[in-house]
């Protein structure tokens, strides 16, 4: 079992290695065979773990890190249904964005740098995974980060990368130093780090430490699950390569957030105003999300608003008390936006390098059908169309925040219908502008569809499967919650609360009927019609307010940025310029001109030196004749 | 003693600001030298008058070796004075300024 784990965390470890010593020297086609098979190494080790394991929580010592008095911060490992379920889905999607790489990369040069970050990519989340101590935890958590960075700037070259990179990196710290400081109180309060004593021992703390940790929790997952109001890196983020997108999107970066949140769920649960909070920020961030996809034109960036309203829905559940329906729309999530990103990563090969959807149409159809139908199965499970699986998880969530007791959860409800109204309407709006678009009055320069590799198509099929089919995971009818089952053993995950059936079924009937109303609307506004109708639109304001994603970039810029840079700008040129420099070359300037003074007496002339050296005797023996000292 | 101290003490002095007098105004290397030599010399002379005065044999002594620094020095001095002339044919110290600053 350990010997699994270790090479679990090895495989993509080992991969890393050898594409940063290796991977310039050796063929292509070595870095490429190399960075798969490390992945689907640890993919069969996850399952194997998993198998062993057999349902049953294992923490296994893996090395000795440091320890310091009372801190020791060993890298342990924790390997329960949780982390199995999350290890199983980061390796299966990361392998099939790995095998996608090999054929969507294939011009670019800088091989052995994506594929080196790609797989240390995989081995820091494994990391955030498998951990049990916290500081191993954050460990994982800051190297995901950076190789975020490093892969969201793969161009750094063009400045445009570079800042979108920078932008990821500076925001998702913020939630790492709340994350930090919770580390900190954590220690305070237990003198150990490990998750599974924390967990256990949740209700040693005191309720203010409860609220503290709970929000500065919320904060972490935040800045790392592109939460309200630290989403604003995620659309951004899209300047990396597609496949890159997919890994952030379904596997690697985005759930780390949502997964904290589970994994240490049994203390967020025990403070309500957190809870609260944390079901709060979830709709609002999931209404935002859809909000601003309505009106983006990079076929990319709607994606990536689409995983920020799906990662509210996510910690929505969480905030109302349903854990295990949150890790099931992070799993259903994870398939469909995979699958999503890769097809459009397909499309965009297609037109070399086209995001703009008003500059697509039916000669995408025409030239990619498979690709086209993956891609309507994507779409039809991020609207939540019954049968496919993002209506099972969705649906849950929802029905948690109707049952829930509290009325504020209510609200919370009618919000989160709404968003799902939403939702439908901006997938379809997508996939209609997408595949069905005539000539409109950009698509005349639009590029020619040209055909893309088998392999890349290859790669959707099993994403499209399980995003269709992957519900019967954790159905609501009788003992078919397996996900449910499965993750009884792990603290603080269980099954829903129980709600008649009846009501059941209404607000089941129900979200589909939202759902396909949604299409509906779609389809009206966007569908296919005649060659010389122009799209529907919307007003300029209201178009400029949802593709700027509410202004949220400019006021950043407004409260945080441009005061930041004005403090920089008085600090460096009153402070630094104006006052430590001015006092050190003052007093560089006043010893040059006495050495300047001093200059005069060598003269070189013999009489002169003579003449000083009797008048300096003189002064000391007259000083020492009248006694002076 | 028929002379005072105090004269010898006066006379040395005399000699003394002389010969500094000498060695730092005048610019011919041979002058310094000789100014130097009369500095020396009046240093002797206070030596001498000074175990005169307490009836010692002390400064008697030293002057003897006083007189032999002053030969070792004017020696060494006029061989590197003639030296000096034979590279550059200048005895003038102001010549030889490589040292300014």
């Amino acid at each position: 079992m350990k010997s699994l784990l270790m090479m679990l965390l090895l495989f993509p470890l080992l991969g890393g290695l050898y594409h940063a010593l290796l991977g310039v020297r050796l063929d292509r086609r070595w870095s490429e065979i190399v960075a798969v098979a490390a992945v689907a190494g640890s993919l069969i080790m996850a399952v194997a773990a998993a198998v062993v394991a057999g349902g049953r929580p294992v923490i296994f010592p893996l090395l000795e890190w440091f320890s310091v008095g009372e801190l020791a911060a060993s890298m342990d490992a924790m390997y329960d249904p949780l982390a199995a379920v999350m290890a199983v889905l980061v390796t299966f999607i990361a392998a099939l964005v790995h095998l996608f790489s090999v054929i969507y990369m294939r011009r670019e040069g800088g091989y052995a740098r994506y594929y080196c970050y790609l797989n240390l990519f995989v081995f820091f989340m494994l990391v955030i995974v498998t951990a049990d101590n916290l500081l191993f935890l954050f460990l994982g958590w800051e190297g995901v980060g950076f190789c975020s960075y490093a892969l969201i700037g793969f161009w750094y070259r063009d400045a445009y990368h570079a800042d979108a990179a920078r932008k990821a990196f500076l925001v998702t710290r913020i939630g790492s130093a709340a994350l930090g400081i919770a580390i900190g109180l954590f220690f305070t309060a237990f003198q150990s780090l490990s998750m599974d004593y924390i967990t256990h021992h949740a209700g040693m703390l005191s309720a203010g430490m409860v609220l503290a940790i709970g929000l500065l929790l919320l904060a972490a997952a935040a800045g790392k699950s592109a939460l309200l109001p630290l989403s604003i890196w995620l659309p951004d983020a899209m300047a990396g390569p597609t496949p890159v997108s997919a890994l952030i999107h379904a596997a690697t970066m985005v759930t780390a957030g949502v997964y904290l949140l589970l994994r240490l769920y049994p203390v967020l649960v025990l403070s309500p105003v957190a809870m609260g909070v944390t079901a709060a920020v979830g709709a609002v961030t999931a209404l935002y999300g859809a909000c601003s996809a309505l009106a983006q034109h990079d076929i990319k960036r709607v994606l990536a608003y689409s995983t920020v309203s799906q990662l509210g829905f996510m910690v929505l559940g969480i905030g109302a008390e349903d854990p295990t329906g949150g890790l099931f729309h992070l799993l259903s999530q994870a398939f469909f936006k995979a699958l999503l990103f890769l097809a459009a990563g397909c499309i965009i090969q297609s037109l070399s390098g086209e995001h703009d959807i008003f500059r697509m149409g039916r000669k995408v159809r025409h030239a990619l059908p498979k690709v086209y139908g993956c891609f309507l199965i994507g779409a039809l499970s991020l609207a939540a169309v019954p049968p496919t699986i993002g209506f099972f998880s969705k649906d849950r969530l929802l029905l948690t925040n109707l049952t829930h007791p509290s009325i504020f959860h209510a609200v919370l409800w009618i919000i989160g219908t709404l968003t799902t109204l939403i939702t439908a309407l901006y997938v379809f709006r997508l996939f209609f502008l997408v595949f069905y678009g005539g000539p409109g009055p950009k698509r005349t320069q639009a590029p020619e569809p040209g055909p893309v590799r088998p392999i890349l198509v290859w790669t959707l099929y099993p994403l499209a499967f399980l995003a269709l089919a992957g519900g019967v995971m954790n159905l609501p009818i009788g003992s078919w919650n397996f996900l449910d089952r499965y993750l009884m053993p792990v603290a603080g995950l269980g099954p829903p609360l129980e709600a008649s059936p009846s009501l059941e079924w209404g607000v089941r009937i129900g979200n589909a009927v939202v759902a396909l109303i949604g299409i509906g609307l779609a389809y009206l506004a966007y569908g296919p019609r005649p060659l010389k109708e122009k799209p529907a639109t919307a007003p300029d304001s209201m178009q400029n307010l949802l593709y700027s994603g509410f202004y949220l970039n400019k006021l950043y810029h407004r409260w945080v940025v441009r005061p930041y840079e004005q403090a920089a700008a008085f600090l460096s040129n009153r402070v630094d310029h104006g006052g430590v420099d001015a006092v050190m070359t003052g007093s560089g300037r006043l010893a040059s001109r006495w050495s300047m003074n001093l200059r005069l007496w060598t003269t070189g002339r013999l009489s002169t030196y003579l003449g000083v050296l009797l008048a300096g005797f003189t002064a000391m023996l007259v000083i020492l004749a009248l006694g002076l000292l | 003693m028929i002379v005072p101290f105090g004269h010898v003490l006066f006379l040395a002095g005399l000699l003394f600001l002389m010969g500094a007098v000498c060695a730092a105004a005048r610019r011919n290397l041979i002058m310094i030298l000789m100014g130097v030599e009369v500095m020396l010399n009046a240093a002797g002379l206070v030596f001498v008058g000074a175990a005169l005065h307490w009836g010692t044999l002390d400064g008697q002594a030293f002057v003897i070796f006083i007189m032999g620094v002053a030969a070792a020095e004017a020696g060494v001095g006029l061989v590197l004075f003639y030296y000096l002339n034979r590279r550059t044919g200048d005895t003038d110290a102001d010549s030889y300024h490589t040292l300014k600053g």
